[in-house]
């Protein structure tokens, strides 16, 4: 009898899950097992036409549209969790030291280091980083409890900062693209599609992954997830397209 | 008492004056976090048994942490827990198995191929131990996993490395073998050592160690385990083991040989989760007298004793109410010359409260569905409410 009680509170709780609302599912045309250890991010760099990847263990990668390695950077930081290109410096974010690293995009040399603090937990630190180039300003994401998203300027000086925690578990990935900002988050599975300036929640997508950390596009518009734990870079196309 | 109070308050006020969790200077970092937690319990006695001390609150966890890293090779951690100091010193007695120190050990990562961890903490041998116990719905951990049987934590040297883009880890670790109560300096008159080795490989992806599948796994996930652990303590004639040392069961340090063998498993998907471990302890007591071999014959005991049990857990996360739910069974036999074992039913909910991930209600509910004639207890169920708040 006990054991029909449990059986029915956990009915109960399982079907009260089910009513949470559905974002639209998609599944990856193909996937790469990627030489990179714990690939956190992903970013695409239009003048180059690579990728750069960067690394939990605190290194920096350039591969191919296959995700084959090209060029890597011995390690510098601790833990990488971001990077972002614009076609002259590569920049790679270490979360726990709160610190963006600058590098020259064709001798992948060091140029500088930017310490930003930021006092909340060393696992919750700066996890997504990306330039608005409409706004030219960069963006900063802390991965959560909370995920408060800064505006820098092009000095990296904080200009402003918003709470975004209620979008998401965790933010894992932040990229603007098509004049939109697009997040990615790893707890949730989700995809997600801002309005870069008022950051309202324009539209959110499922995805099948594990652990998915770093979000870029190509030249085309598709998608490339990369997966931490699996060690995979993930192939969608455009979510956008038909 | 004062002065850790004293320090508890001043840890709290840098906390809330500065809302600081983490300092760090671009190369190193150091985090500061705490835990809190306490419960009511309440429990239903056996019939004519009549010491009801246990319905009561209880402070289970006042703990203060400070982790971190200096550069890219080394790591450190600390945490000491007040409310076990409190205790000890309220009580005059320390609780060897909660004596007020958690983690005080430093990781060398500058070796290419292994990490080095030196200091106190956490022993990698069960899986079902080094899950963090605030990280589930339960108050409590299993009977054979909760450091009375074998110990859980000890000082000591382990080496760690992990393999195959970490769906593999590997650790080995000589250690002082008196558990908790090696803080007191000293190794037992036999001098010797505990030596520990696990190995776990996980399937398709990196697993790690946690029991709730809170992501809510898309791919089924799946880890084994198996581990081993050996200790001489063979003690020289008219010594002894320091008070407590062999805990509740007399199994935790014995005066002769022991070995210990487990294998655990777990699997993860969708929000469901469930994990399986068995432990077996092969224990030679050099003295044929030795009351583990309760009375019987060197002919007729061979020498040994076997001890051992299972713990069998299933979990499922209500994501979108924050909810764990967790069921779990129990068997323990302590000694194999005596007839039976014991067996407990435990169930167990962790509702995480909105707005902050780290605040949670918990409840748990004991079911002793049989008890070994040699470890009697005098309750029957027992349920147990609290809140838990973690700094992090």
């Amino acid at each position: 009898m006990i054991f029909k009680n449990y059986l029915l509170i956990g009915i109960l709780f399982i079907s009260l899950s089910n009513t949470a609302q559905k974002a639209i599912k998609i599944k990856p045309t193909k996937h790469v097992f990627v030489s990179v250890p714990e690939p956190s991010d992903i970013c695409y760099d239009s003048k180059t036409d690579t990728f750069f990847i960067v690394s939990d263990a605190g290194g920096l990668f350039e591969t191919d549209k296959d995700c084959k390695v090209l060029r890597k950077k011995p390690q510098d930081g601790a833990d990488f969790e971001a990077v972002s290109s614009d076609g002259t410096f590569v920049y790679a974010v270490d979360e726990s030291n709160r610190t963006i690293y600058k590098y020259d995009i064709q001798t992948l040399q060091l140029i500088k280091k930017f310490v930003i603090p930021y006092n909340g937990a060393r696992n919750k630190g700066y996890e997504s980083f990306d330039f608005d180039k409409a706004r030219n300003r960069y963006v900063l994401i802390t991965e959560s409890n909370p995920a408060i998203l800064f505006e820098l300027d092009t000095d990296f000086k904080v200009t402003n900062q918003t709470d975004i925690s209620a979008i998401a578990k965790d933010i894992s990935s932040a990229r603007f693209h098509d004049g939109f900002l697009w997040l990615l988050s790893d707890e949730d599975m989700m995809l997600i599609k801002l309005n870069p300036t008022t950051y309202e929640v324009l539209q959110k997508w499922s995805l099948p992954v594990i652990n998915p950390e770093g979000l870029a596009f190509d030249k085309e518009g598709n998608m490339l997830i990369s997966c931490d734990d699996m060690q995979r870079v993930y192939y969608f196309n455009n979510p956008e397209k038909k | 008492m004062k002065k850790y109070i004293f320090l508890l308050l001043v840890i709290l006020s840098i906390n809330s004056s500065f809302a600081q969790f983490v300092i760090s200077n671009g190369q190193s970092s150091m985090e500061l976090s705490s835990n809190f937690s306490g419960f009511y319990n309440y429990r239903v006695m056996k019939p004519g048994e009549v010491d009801d001390s246990k319905d009561r609150f209880k402070l289970r966890d006042a703990q203060i942490g400070i982790d971190g890293h200096i550069g890219k090779d080394f790591e450190y951690s600390f945490k000491a827990d007040i409310a076990d100091m409190a205790a000890n010193t309220i009580t005059n007695v320390i609780d060897p198995e909660n004596p007020g120190l958690l983690n005080a050990n430093v990781t060398y990562k500058g070796f290419k191929f292994m990490e080095v961890e030196m200091g106190y903490g956490k022993l990698y041998y069960s899986r079902n131990s080094m899950v963090p116990l605030e990280n589930s719905a339960y108050w409590q951990a299993a009977e054979i996993t909760r450091g009375s049987v074998f110990s859980v934590r000890d000082i000591g040297v382990t080496l760690k490395k992990n393999f195959w883009h970490q769906r593999a880890n590997a650790y080995l670790g000589a250690y002082t073998g008196l558990g908790e109560l090696s803080l007191a300096g000293d190794n037992d008159p036999s001098g010797k050592l505990e030596y520990i080795g696990r190995f776990d490989v996980s399937f398709p992806c990196r697993y790690r160690y946690t029991e709730i599948d809170e992501r809510h796994t898309p791919i089924p996930m799946f880890q084994f385990g198996v581990a081993g652990r050996y200790a001489d303590k063979k003690l020289p004639p008219g010594t002894a083991f320091p008070a407590n040392a062999t805990s509740t069961y007399g199994l935790k340090v014995i005066d002769g040989e022991r070995y210990v063998y487990g294998f655990d498993a777990s699997f993860q998907y969708m929000g469901f989760s469930a994990q399986f471990e068995i432990h077996q302890m092969h224990s030679r007591p050099q003295n044929p007298n030795d009351p583990l071999f309760q009375n019987y014959t060197l002919n007729q005991t061979n020498g040994y004793i076997l001890s051992g049990g299972y713990i069998a857990q299933i979990n499922y996360y209500v994501k979108n109410i924050r909810t764990i739910l967790s069921a779990r069974y129990e068997e323990l036999d302590l000694n194999d010359l005596v007839i039976g074992s014991a067996r407990r039913f435990s169930p167990a909910i962790g509702y995480k409260l909105k707005g902050y991930n780290n605040a949670m209600v918990k409840f748990q509910y004991f079911n002793i569905l049989r008890d070994e004639s040699i470890d009697p207890q005098d309750f029957k169920q027992q349920f147990r409410l609290g809140f838990q708040f973690q700094l992090k």
